[in-house]
């Protein structure tokens, strides 16, 4: 249950930069999370949804982009999405190697209310 | 109106990861996070291994758990200075709870100090805690597929323990593929094959951990700091845990519950 320390610092820091912005609401939040990290999507939004209580989040839409594990072939050299269970490549069937990324864990932009 | 941020989530952490590891290069002490799920053999790898090395190195175990001083005891027993942080049902340590037991640690009279994080394979892997290097534990018994299925708890490993060797006649662990899955996912990473119980694998894990010290060839010797490794261990509670722990059933999420030094007393 990571997810609640997440969503913990994500209202945190979306409440932050509305009051900066002279904001009283935050409509919606835009999460980049890689699958890497593990977070559930039920399991964040009900953290979320613990966690703004009655902060400039209360009303405001959670928005996922879930980024995937990258792979290259070491074979044909092609880069592919890791699919759940098939690290090996989609193309020719080889083994790939990891590319970087994959663990992204940002909050890439908010909208607000003017 | 759109604000862009893109601000990592966890910078708070990361940053108090930061401040921990810049105090433990400034004391000079080299800190390991211990990472695996439930019932994998952490603790006793720590109590097969540690032995080894009680002679050569100054050592501190912080064991964190959601609950009980169990595996701190087990470790002070050794005779090895050991606090246990208990997170009141949180299911990994943060780097603010490792900031919160620094004050009980003793780093000062210490080379090598070792976090045993909360039995999860998942949530812990997320969090920094200011570690120099990361260790993850698997045991056969858990089967060879889990590199796949938390790719982060193994990406990030310098050292991976297979423990529980011994019973690789009765559980149906392919290590074959264990080790081509855990190479495609950390290419660089060290495998140590274990067993706690019959002894296997642990001298070589008791040279590795040592090789963590940047003067590993210069090892200081225990004796002359916080005692002698035959005084009798008892587990002592501070008054201080008590207010944490009450306080912890209102705060949940945010608590850091007990911290409880186990200190050698004479």
């Amino acid at each position: 249950m990571h997810e609640l320390s997440i969503a913990m610092s994500l209202v945190e820091m979306a409440t932050e930069r509305a009051r900066r912005a002279g904001s009283p609401r935050v409509t919606r939040l835009n999460l980049r999370v890689g699958v890497l990290r593990s977070v559930e999507d039920e399991a964040m939004r009900m953290a979320f949804e613990a966690a703004r209580g009655d902060s400039s989040c209360r009303d405001a839409e959670l928005c996922i982009e879930r980024i995937p594990i990258r792979g290259r072939c070491g074979a044909c050299g092609v880069e592919y999405g890791v699919q759940q269970d098939r690290w090996d490549c989609p193309v020719c069937g080889a083994e790939g190697e990891l590319l970087e990324g994959g663990d992204e864990l940002e909050l890439a932009s908010i909208e607000i209310e003017d | 109106m759109n604000i862009p941020i893109v601000r990592r989530v966890l910078e708070k952490n990361d940053a108090a990861a930061a401040q921990n590891r810049a105090l433990f290069d400034r004391l000079g002490v080299r800190c390991i996070n211990l990472l695996g799920g439930a019932g994998c053999g952490k603790t006793s790898l720590l109590e097969a291994a540690l032995p080894r090395l009680i002679e050569r190195l100054r050592l501190v175990v912080l064991e964190g758990d959601l609950a009980t001083t169990l595996d701190a005891e087990r470790i002070a027993a050794l005779g090895v200075p050991a606090v246990q942080l208990t997170t009141e049902g949180g299911c990994h340590l943060t780097a603010a709870h490792v900031q919160k037991a620094i004050g009980s640690l003793n780093l000062d009279a210490a080379d090598l100090l070792l976090i045993e994080n909360v039995g999860n394979p998942i949530c812990p892997a997320n969090f920094d805690l200011g570690e120099h290097v990361r260790i993850a534990v698997l045991s056969v018994a858990e089967g060879h597929d889990k590199p796949s299925k938390y790719p982060l708890l193994f990406r990030g490993a310098r050292l991976v323990i297979l423990s529980k060797c011994d019973l690789m006649p009765y559980v149906d662990f392919d290590v074959k593929r264990f080790r081509r899955d855990l190479e495609r996912i950390n290419p660089r990473v060290d495998v140590i094959e274990t067993s706690a119980r019959s002894g296997a694998g642990i001298d070589r894990l008791a040279s590795w951990l040592a090789g963590t010290i940047a003067h590993a060839g210069t090892w200081r010797t225990a004796s002359g700091s916080s005692g002698s490794p035959s005084l009798p261990i008892e587990p002592v509670v501070t008054p201080l845990s008590r207010t944490h722990l009450m306080r912890a059933g209102q705060d949940v999420g945010l608590a850091y519950g007990l911290v409880a030094p186990v200190v050698r007393r004479k």
